[in-house]
């Protein structure tokens, strides 16, 4: 880079959001669900948070320090994405997983990818899912790792099955008050839809996330659980869908970058996540969907792209076949 | 009433509280000025035949002429030539330049003209070609020029850019509540010299002052409406500017004349009135000076060609403790490498940055894909895609995603968190597309 260019001409302000605080603000958000996971499952969540915090960013340090880069701790992405894989897992989940989806997290869905900026999957959800994929062959490891599985306690309400899953089973379920406020059962971060929308409020005040991405996601799995004759309250307020439509969707690096991209990207996630509610697995099927479109947002971003200030053509394939089959039809 | 806008477009902070109850100041002379030849887009002035070292000149002569794309430049004190030379320049270079040394009165000798109604559209015209005007808004067009539109352009709408979008300018604002009938004035003889049957003056709504005043100077004029805008940057933008007001989009490639707009700036049209009224030729204008770095913040009156210096000296600027100078706004303007550069007509603003204010450093990393410079962007381009081509100096795939098109105004650069110098690195590759399409145009005409 031209050094005159650089320094001499404008701009010469700045606005105050860096990726740093950027990430700060995303942990401060995250603060709400934190505490509700501490207070349903006590030593557990300190436990598993610490474990995925700690692994992130040890992972981080190792794979820049072999990969010869500069060091980003300071952008806090590693702490952000250790909060999120912890907060995917049950708090009682063994030590073990947390930190291994971690480490697939932020050094094979991050670091490998190029770094912050240039990973096309969720790093977070990557970890998780990758961690369900390979369940299969954890049934020899989780044996011979069990002498030193931990005992943090009893915690009663560690018994209660997915709400999802219940819904499933037919089992009757919760009320909604009880989902909205807390509920504990699955993963950490769907023990308070309340407290994810509080973090949620404060990401959009502070203009950091998008709401579009989670208004089409949420508006879409209501409409079509709806459709589908299913209680649409109840799919809005169970599983990972708040954390996942606020907090993993709206991702920065994974999600498209134009605003039409946005809406699609949010419809289409939210009509992969009603199959495979409705059609496959009862859980899991946010993180799934989400990391599909993850792979498709170079597409949409093609399809959605705005035209030019002054042009007249659009550049987006998809306009141009709208306004050919116009132009054919008439 | 609703203000105006354009689409996209960023909410950036204004800084003008300092300034812009500032009431106009004069600035003493100084004793010498440095009047450059080119103060304008298009070809530089040569010195006329009778200017040579020594000879004596009075306030307000013409001392350099061009043919074409030019303005004529004046005198701007009375005194002896003292250099004709290549001096600094607030573009960073070097451009050839003639010095007076100041001797005698320098108070411009008011020629009462006659008013417009009994000029003629081309007698306006060339009253503002002699009298050196150009657009004083930033990238100084020729404004003669720009009211001599080719007879195969209908002009319909004149618009008067108030906007002032830039943080920390106040001149404009000081010139509408200060010479509020002088804008007028201007505006109708712009009016007049173009054939355009009505005038908007758009202004943005952090000004509510000076839309009032104007609103009450014009209630007797049916053609002229005055708009509040919403400030939003850029809108001064020429095509934001149109398209808040008249809602058409200025065609790519193309001129305001092309959609049938011309697109006039404040001080212009006060300069405008001044020369129609007494002949008055482009000698002075109104500069705002402010930023962290200033002591004495505020709008003051000075000659063409004073150098920085003095003017920061009279205001007191510390220059030694690593301040950065500024000439225009901070999104736009450019940080000075010689404060012997002199004020020009083009020049609205100086500001003084303290090291600890401002853009600090100069470090970037990769882009996050935040969203916000694609959100933001006033020409809905896609900054981000541009930044990167731009680094990897893939040409032709900067010219298909329309980098031509960046109005350069600065906002990617502003909005990005990862710091990325996105309008830099555009201006830097613009050059390169420009090349790279003359070669394909030769090559197909082969
Ligand atoms: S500088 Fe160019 S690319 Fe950047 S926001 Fe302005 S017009 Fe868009
Ligand atoms: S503002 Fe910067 S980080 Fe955000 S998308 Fe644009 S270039 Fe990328």
């Amino acid at each position: 880079m031209n050094p005159y260019i650089l320094s001499a001409t404008g701009p010469h302000i700045k606005a105050k959001t860096t990726t740093a605080n950027a990430m700060r603000d995303v942990l401060v958000a995250l603060i709400p669900i934190t505490l509700v996971s501490v207070y349903f499952f006590r030593a557990y969540a300190i436990f598993l948070i610490s474990v995925c915090l700690t692994t992130a960013v040890l992972t981080e340090l190792l794979f820049r320090h072999y990969m010869k880069k500069k060091p980003t701790l300071r952008d806090g992405s590693a702490l952000v994405t250790g909060l999120l894989v912890a907060m995917c897992f049950s708090a009682t989940t063994s030590w073990w997983r947390g930190a291994l989806a971690t480490f697939i997290a932020v050094g094979i869905a991050k670091e490998l990818m190029g770094g912050l900026g240039w990973n096309r999957f969720n790093p977070a959800l990557f970890g998780r899912v990758a961690i369900i994929l390979l369940a299969p062959w954890f049934v020899a490891i989780n044996a011979s790792l069990s002498p030193w599985s931990l005992n943090l306690g009893p915690v009663d309400v560690m018994t209660h099955a997915t709400p999802l899953a219940m819904l499933q089973q037919g089992m009757s379920l919760p009320s909604y008050t009880t989902l909205f406020l807390g509920f504990p059962g699955g993963a950490m971060s769907e023990a308070s839809v309340l407290a994810v929308l509080i973090g949620a409020a404060y990401l959009i005040y502070r203009k950091l996330i998008n709401w579009r991405i989670p208004a089409a996601m949420l508006s879409t799995v209501f409409v079509f659980t709806l459709l589908l004759g299913k209680d649409p309250v109840y799919h809005l307020l169970t599983g990972g869908l708040m954390l996942g439509s606020f907090f993993m969707a709206t991702d920065w690096v994974t999600s498209p970058i134009n605003n039409r991209g946005k809406v699609a990207f949010g419809v289409l996630i939210g009509l992969s996540i009603v199959v495979f509610r409705v059609i496959l697995a009862p859980t899991e099927g946010v993180a799934f969907s989400i990391l599909i479109m993850n792979a498709f947002v170079p597409t949409i971003e093609r399809l959605t792209r705005s035209r030019t200030f002054g042009h007249v053509k659009a550049t987006s394939p998809l306009s141009r076949m709208v306004r050919t089959r116009e132009s054919t039809a008439s | 009433m609703k203000s105006k806008t354009f689409r996209q477009g960023g909410h950036i902070p204004h800084f003008k509280s300092d300034t812009e109850h500032q009431p106009i100041v004069t600035l003493p002379v100084p004793e010498r000025v440095i009047i450059p030849l080119s103060q304008h887009i298009g070809a530089p002035c040569d010195p006329l035949p009778d200017v040579r070292v020594g000879d004596r000149v009075t306030v307000g002569q013409p001392i350099g002429m061009g043919k074409g794309l030019c303005a004529p430049v004046h005198a701007s004190v009375s005194g002896y030539i003292e250099a004709i030379e290549e001096r600094p320049h607030v573009c960073n270079r070097n451009i050839m330049s003639i010095v007076i040394r100041r001797e005698g009165d320098d108070t411009w000798n008011e020629v009462a003209g006659k008013g417009i109604d009994e000029l003629s559209a081309q007698e306006i015209v060339d009253i503002i070609g002699q009298a050196g005007i150009v657009g004083m808004g930033g990238a100084g067009f020729p404004t003669r020029v720009k009211l001599s539109p080719p007879p195969n352009k209908h002009i319909d709408t004149l618009l008067l850019n108030g906007a002032e979008c830039e943080p920390f300018l106040t001149s404009d604002h000081r010139y509408m509540l200060e010479h509020g009938e002088d804008v007028i004035l201007g505006l109708k003889a712009a009016m007049k010299a173009t054939a355009a049957q009505r005038a908007f003056i758009g202004i943005e709504d952090n000004k509510p002052d000076a839309i009032a005043h104007l609103q009450s100077l014009t209630a007797q004029d049916s053609n002229i409406a005055v708009v509040p805008l919403e400030t939003k940057y850029p809108q001064g933008g020429e095509k934001q500017l149109i398209y808040s007001i008249l809602r058409r989009e200025v065609p790519t490639g193309g001129l305001p004349m092309d959609v049938g707009a011309i697109v006039q700036n404040i001080g212009t049209a006060v300069a405008i009135s001044e020369a129609v009224k007494w002949r008055k030729p482009l000698i002075e204008r109104v500069v705002t000076l402010g930023g962290p770095g200033v002591l004495q913040k505020g709008n003051y009156l000075v000659r063409i060609g004073t150098p920085l210096s003095y003017l920061l000296d009279k205001c007191g600027v510390e220059r030694d403790c690593g301040v950065r100078v500024i000439v225009g706004g901070p999104m736009t303007g450019v940080v000075q490498s010689d404060l012997e550069a002199p004020v020009i007509k083009t020049t609205g603003g100086v500001l003084a940055f303290t090291p600890e204010f401002g853009r600090r450093t100069d470090a970037y990393s990769d882009c996050v894909r935040c969203g916000k410079c694609v959100e933001q962007c006033p020409m809905y381009l896609y900054p981000n895609d541009l930044g990167l081509l731009a680094e990897a100096e893939r040409i032709g795939d900067l010219d298909r995603r329309h980098v031509l098109d960046c109005i350069e105004c600065g906002l990617c650069s502003y909005v990005c968190p990862s710091n990325r110098p996105i309008v830099q690195f555009i201006k830097l590759a613009k050059p390169a597309v420009w090349a790279h399409r003359n070669r394909l145009a030769t090559g197909s005409g082969r």
